[in-house]
């Protein structure tokens, strides 16, 4: 089986609980407490997808904003970024609205977009509507899911259904360096479950 | 050798006797013989010695009877030679005595105790009542057993000597004193107080050669002062506080059994029925043989042990045997009061029993008697002789004065006999009338005479009346004269008293001319009592000091030995370390390797879990070595990744085994430098050198860490300082009052700083609150900076380390505004990623190769060193070597973040180069900073491979790259906000795309 890096990073407001996700995703481990990320962390997992095995490089960045000057380091190349919010801070939603806009600016062309309600089990206090997100989602075309790294629901499915976004690699361009260098056209296979 | 000697001279005779008596004694005798030789020493065979000795002394019992005299003369040989002292000295030039030679004379040093036992009274049961208690001491076990009598066999129960105490009290009964044990504490009497301090002393020093015995069997390394010998440690120690206590006669020791058995009813251990019974009917079936052939009391105890307790039969009858050779070498080193008395009081003891090759004790009664009787007749015919002459000189001396009296009575018949013959011889009776006549006046004139004497014998009578009331006068007088002389004399004594008081208190004076004679004498009194309660004090004071004394050597040896053995413990565990983490290497090597067929896979995965799993087990032992160091920071992270626990595992192992290795020998020797360096001033009030720069380097021990931090955090901020001296407080009310806009954030990361560290771990410590409210105060200190994530952890170390809120905050000043170049925490970071930039360069410059490796590979290190120097390498070091970089940081500034981050880089090297594939170096560089375990090794690249290094040259760098990334900033937001503008013209068609490509799917 073909394995296809993919570089993934994650975006969104400081506490959303992008660390945790990848945690959970990656160690299937959940830390209340975990140390704020400064600057970025990298981590790795792979799964398989069809039949390529899909080996997600997660850059799992810092969310206060004043780390948002190195965020181009970060999604510079990606194949996809997920970017989080909490579902109990509107703040953060709006934050992720500006990571939209940065990427749709700054990002690479054809990087696909998930976005992530984290904090689903918190749906008590809940300040962002699914609608609302959902409907955002659909506007600029991105996975949405709501997700809790707590509880571990829907992270392996996040990454799943970004797996499902990638186009297929063509046999006659197996290069590890070039992998990840998706190209424009959408492959008609990844698009059942959006 | 002796012994041996004599033993084989008594074989000799004893078979010479025997080849008259036949074959079946024989039997028995070489048999004895053989034990004799053979070792008898634990020998299990010695257990049925105690049932052929009365057989032995049968035999001679029946051969006795046979042929007395032979046997007399050829026992008594013997015996003479085994007696000992009493019996050389008295025979000199009768039979050969044969010297021991100086191996004996060192046996007897070492194996020179006597057996300790005696009778005391133990207080015990319900009732507190006292008991009387036979108390033998076992060597081997260093125990006390207690009997209740001597010749039981069931000991009633033990005192472990080995871990107990002894003191004895003031107050109380006279002799007593207290064991005190882990368990329970032992009220023990003596019968007075010299025993008392005997038993005290020797249980010291049974329990000091209990532990130097400990010592030398186990072949630890001890220290060098031991002597191998108890006896010479009591003489040479210092610790012998009071004067050994000779052996109180007759109270202790193997003779003080004979001391007959009180038959108080009362005396019966009621906790131990069993024993109890056990011991009446041993001592009943023993008794009763021992009654038969006249044995003494003493050899029925020591066979009734025998019998029970070899080993302890043993080492008494070893014990017994020293003291034998010691009576024939008086030149012994011992000393004297030991070396005389012992053998002295046993011989009266033992003086009916002999000494077998084997060494063991023998009745012999039947051929010493007559010897003994002999004796006992001549002294008792001598008394009589004594007697009888005492009586003749007394009837010689009567007869003498009969003599006199008859002299006299003849003398005076003499007399009248030639009066008469005078008065015969007269013829006529004139002449016999002039006879008469003369008679007459003769009559007269003594009766004149006399009336003359009677006169003036009553005259005589009169002044001696006379004198006699004259004597009296004068006695009267001078009895007065004395009164007067006593009175004058007290108050003499008296007034010196005042004058002595007057001139040491002169406040006192006045009260003590109150005190009255009587009072005086009370005081006196009183004086004396309690000087001599002053004196018992004294005593109990000097046991108390020699048993502390004695306890806190005991201490010593076993820390010692401890912290040895705990050396020896952490090198071996540290090699295991190490050979287990290689194993682990060689393991994930193999698991690399893509190459090996299948079936080897699946076992080098099964390897693997095994060595995973093994840790969960060692988990345990891990914990109780240490989890935690003195800041609270985790020795050993745990990481919680599937993919890296094999490679977390293999770092683990290395940090620990550096951590066992080092920790005994760098930390100390720096510890003594930093102290020979301060030299008694205080760590807070030093100025900068040479000297200080390069310890600060090699770090600052935890002693003086947060003074020297205090120190450079004030040389930074000293003029702010000055300005606003209670800024912290000030600031702090501020934050109260109008919280920061950044205050939100601070909270949210309150709970997420060093969440590994157990200060921080728990929600609700202390530390949180303190760390909260130096960031506040920070926030308004700095509103430019605000709050930065990162600097939660900067502020938490300092907290750590200060154990201050408020020099943490100064601490925390000092890095942001005084020791990071400007920028470095504001809303664009420009500063620290200008620094990253400089930092490229820097190994460009310094490690040119691995740069172009990494470059290689696309690897931008910038992506992992940027929190390095944001948040100075928190949480990316082990603490300890985190610590070091936060010294040489604090005292010299950024570039020791230059050295360090490089130096980090240098240090793995090799390692990365090793690696050609982007997401493996990317994923190493994730974890390596923590495998960094050699912080020397870390600290001499960074100050020594890496110079020259300038600080010039850093601002240089600094300059451009923060000019040109300025520039770039200006740059990006120019093309942003026109980006912006034309995007929102284009924002419907971006929008229209996207969904066109669903529009394909559909």
């Amino acid at each position: 089986m073909a394995i296809r890096e993919l570089k993934v990073c994650l975006l969104g407001d400081t506490g959303v609980g992008k660390s945790s996700i990848v945690c959970r995703f990656v160690q299937d481990h959940f830390d209340h407490n975990i140390s704020p990320t400064i600057g970025a962390s990298f981590l790795t997992k792979t799964v398989p997808c069809g039949n390529e095995l899909h080996k997600f490089l997660i850059w799992d960045t810092a969310g206060q904003e004043r780390f948002h000057s190195l965020a181009p380091m970060y999604y510079r190349g990606s194949a996809a970024a997920v970017i989080v919010y909490d579902i109990t801070k509107l703040d953060s939603f709006q934050t992720l609205k500006k990571w939209v806009k940065e990427l749709k600016e700054h990002g690479p062309e054809d990087i696909v977009v998930a976005i992530a309600g984290n904090k689903n089990d918190l749906g008590d206090i809940r300040e962002v509507p699914t609608k609302d997100a959902k409907e955002f989602a659909e506007s600029i075309a991105a996975i949405f899911i709501e997700t809790s790294a707590r509880n571990a629901v829907n992270v392996e499915e996040l990454f799943q259904s970004i797996s499902r976004q990638i186009p297929p690699l063509e046999n006659t361009d197996v290069d590890s360096n070039e992998s990840f260098k998706i190209t424009r056209q959408p492959p008609p296979s990844a698009r059942r479950c959006c | 050798m002796y012994l041996r000697c004599s033993g084989n001279r008594f074989n000799q005779n004893a078979t010479d006797l025997l080849c008259k008596e036949g074959a079946s004694f024989r039997f028995q005798l070489l048999r004895l013989k053989m034990e004799g030789e053979g070792g008898c020493i634990g020998n299990p065979s010695s257990a049925n010695m105690s049932q052929q000795l009365p057989l032995l002394a049968e035999t001679h019992k029946l051969v006795a009877e046979g042929e007395r005299d032979s046997v007399f003369e050829s026992l008594e040989d013997t015996h003479t030679e085994t007696m000992g002292l009493s019996a050389i000295n008295e025979q000199k030039g009768g039979t050969q005595v044969v010297n021991p030679r100086p191996e004996s004379t060192t046996v007897c040093l070492t194996d020179s105790e006597t057996k300790l036992c005696g009778y005391l009274h133990k207080q015990g049961g319900p009732l507190k009542a006292w008991k009387f208690r036979w108390f033998t001491y076992d060597e081997k076990k260093c125990q006390l057993f207690y009997y209740r009598t001597a010749q039981d066999v069931n000991p009633l129960g033990k005192v472990e000597l080995r871990n107990a105490t002894f003191s004895y009290p003031l107050q109380g009964e006279e002799g007593t004193f207290h064991i005190q044990t882990p368990e329970r504490t032992f009220i023990l009497k003596a019968a007075n107080r010299d025993a008392k301090m005997y038993w005290l002393q020797q249980l010291q020093l049974r329990r000091w050669q209990h532990r130097e015995l400990l010592c030398s069997d186990s072949s630890l390394p001890m220290p060098e002062q031991h002597t191998q010998n108890g006896r010479q440690y009591l003489d040479t120690c210092p610790a012998n506080f009071l004067p050994v206590v000779k052996i109180p006669s007759g109270l202790v020791g193997v003779e003080a059994a004979n001391v007959p058995v009180q038959t108080n009813p009362l005396n019966v251990s009621i906790k131990h029925p069993l024993i109890e019974i056990q011991n009446s009917v041993h001592s009943f079936l023993l008794r009763r043989p021992s009654a038969e052939v006249g044995r003494s009391v003493f050899w029925v105890e020591s066979s009734a042990t025998q019998a029970d307790t070899p080993k302890t039969n043993f080492s008494q009858s070893s014990n017994s045997e020293d003291s034998f050779v010691q009576t024939l070498s008086p030149s012994s080193v011992l000393p004297p009061d030991l070396e005389c008395e012992r053998p002295c009081e046993n011989l009266p003891a033992r003086g009916l029993s002999l000494m077998l090759p084997n060494g063991k004790y023998k009745k012999a009664n039947s051929a010493t008697f007559p010897f003994d009787r002999k004796e006992a007749n001549t002294i008792e015919r001598l008394s009589h002789f004594k007697q009888e002459n005492l009586t003749l000189a007394m009837e010689v001396q009567a007869q003498k004065e009969l003599v006199w009296l008859l002299h006299k009575a003849l003398e005076a018949a003499q007399l009248e006999k030639r009066a008469c013959a005078q008065y015969l011889a007269a013829e006529n009776e004139q002449e016999r009338l002039e006879l008469l006549r003369h008679d007459a006046r003769c009559t007269a004139d003594l009766r004149e005479r006399l009336e003359q004497l009677r006169h003036e014998n009553e005259a005589l009578k009169r002044s001696l009346e006379e004198r006699d009331a004259h004597v009296k006068e004068l006695q009267d007088s001078l009895k007065l004269l004395m009164e007067k002389n006593h009175a004058k004399q007290e108050v003499i004594v008296k007034l010196s008293e005042q004058v002595s008081t007057c001139m040491a208190d002169p406040k006192r004076a006045v009260s003590f001319e109150r005190i009255s004679a009587e009072g005086l004498r009370q005081l006196v009194q009183e004086m004396d009592n309690l000087k001599d309660d002053m004196e018992a004090y004294k005593t109990q004071n000097k046991f108390l000091n020699s048993e502390i004394y004695q306890l806190t050597r005991l201490w010593q040896n076993s820390s010692e030995q401890e912290k040895s053995l705990m050396v020896k413990c952490a090198y071996l565990e540290a090699n295991n370390c190490q050979m287990e983490s290689r194993y682990l290497v060689v393991l994930r090597k193999l698991q690399e390797n893509k190459e090996l067929p299948a079936e080897q896979r699946v076992v080098i995965k099964n390897l693997i879990d095994e060595a995973l799993q093994a840790d969960k087990r060692d988990a345990i032992r891990f914990d109780s070595f240490r989890d935690y160091d003195e800041y609270g920071f985790k020795i050993i992270p745990d990481y919680e990744m599937e993919d890296m626990k094999l490679l977390a595992k293999i770092q683990a192992l290395e940090i620990r085994s550096h951590n066992l290795l080092q920790q005994e020998t760098g930390d100390r020797s720096l510890l003594a430098r930093w102290t020979q360096f301060l030299g008694g001033r205080s760590p807070d009030d030093l100025s900068s050198s040479e000297e200080l720069k390069n310890l600060v380097r090699a770090g600052i021990p935890r002693q003086y860490r947060a003074s020297v931090w205090c120190w450079m955090v004030r040389a930074r901020t000293h003029t702010l300082r000055q300005r606003h001296p209670d800024l912290f407080q000030k600031l702090c009310k501020k934050s109260q009052a109008t919280p920061h806009p950044a205050a939100r954030q601070i909270q949210l990361d309150l709970h997420r700083t060093l969440t590994t560290n157990q200060c921080f771990s728990s929600p609700s410590s202390p530390m949180v609150q303190q760390l909260q409210r130096v960031l506040l105060a920070f926030s308004w200190q700095n509103p430019a900076v605000g709050y930065c994530q990162g600097l939660n952890r900067l502020a938490a170390i300092a907290l750590l380390v200060l154990q201050s809120e408020e020099e943490a905050f100064w601490c925390l000043v000092a890095i942001v505004q005084f020791l990071m170049p400007k920028d470095y925490y504001t809303k664009t970071l420009l500063g620290s990623q200008a620094d990253q930039r400089v930092f490229k360069d820097f190994m460009a410059e310094k490690l040119p190769r691995l740069l172009a490796h990494l470059e290689e590979h696309g690897v931008d290190v910038s992506l992992v060193t940027f929190n390095w120097f944001l948040v100075l390498f928190v949480e990316s070091l082990p603490s300890d070597i985190l610590l070091k970089v936060w010294d040489a940081f604090l005292y010299e500034g950024t570039k020791v973040i230059f050295r360090y981050a490089l130096a980090i880089f240098k240090y793995k090297e090799d390692d990365i180069l090793k690696i050609h594939d982007n997401v493996e170096i990317y994923q190493y560089l994730r974890l390596f900073t923590k495998t960094v375990t050699d912080g020397r090794k870390l600290m001499s690249i960074a100050f020594l491979d890496l110079n020259p290094f300038r600080m010039k040259h850093v601002k240089n760098r600094r300059a451009v790259h923060m000019q040109r990334l300025q520039a770039e900033l200006n740059e990006l937001e120019k093309l942003q906000n026109e980006y912006s503008s034309e995007n929102n013209q284009r924002k419907d068609n971006v929008f229209d795309l996207i969904p066109s490509e669903d529009d394909d799917d559909a």
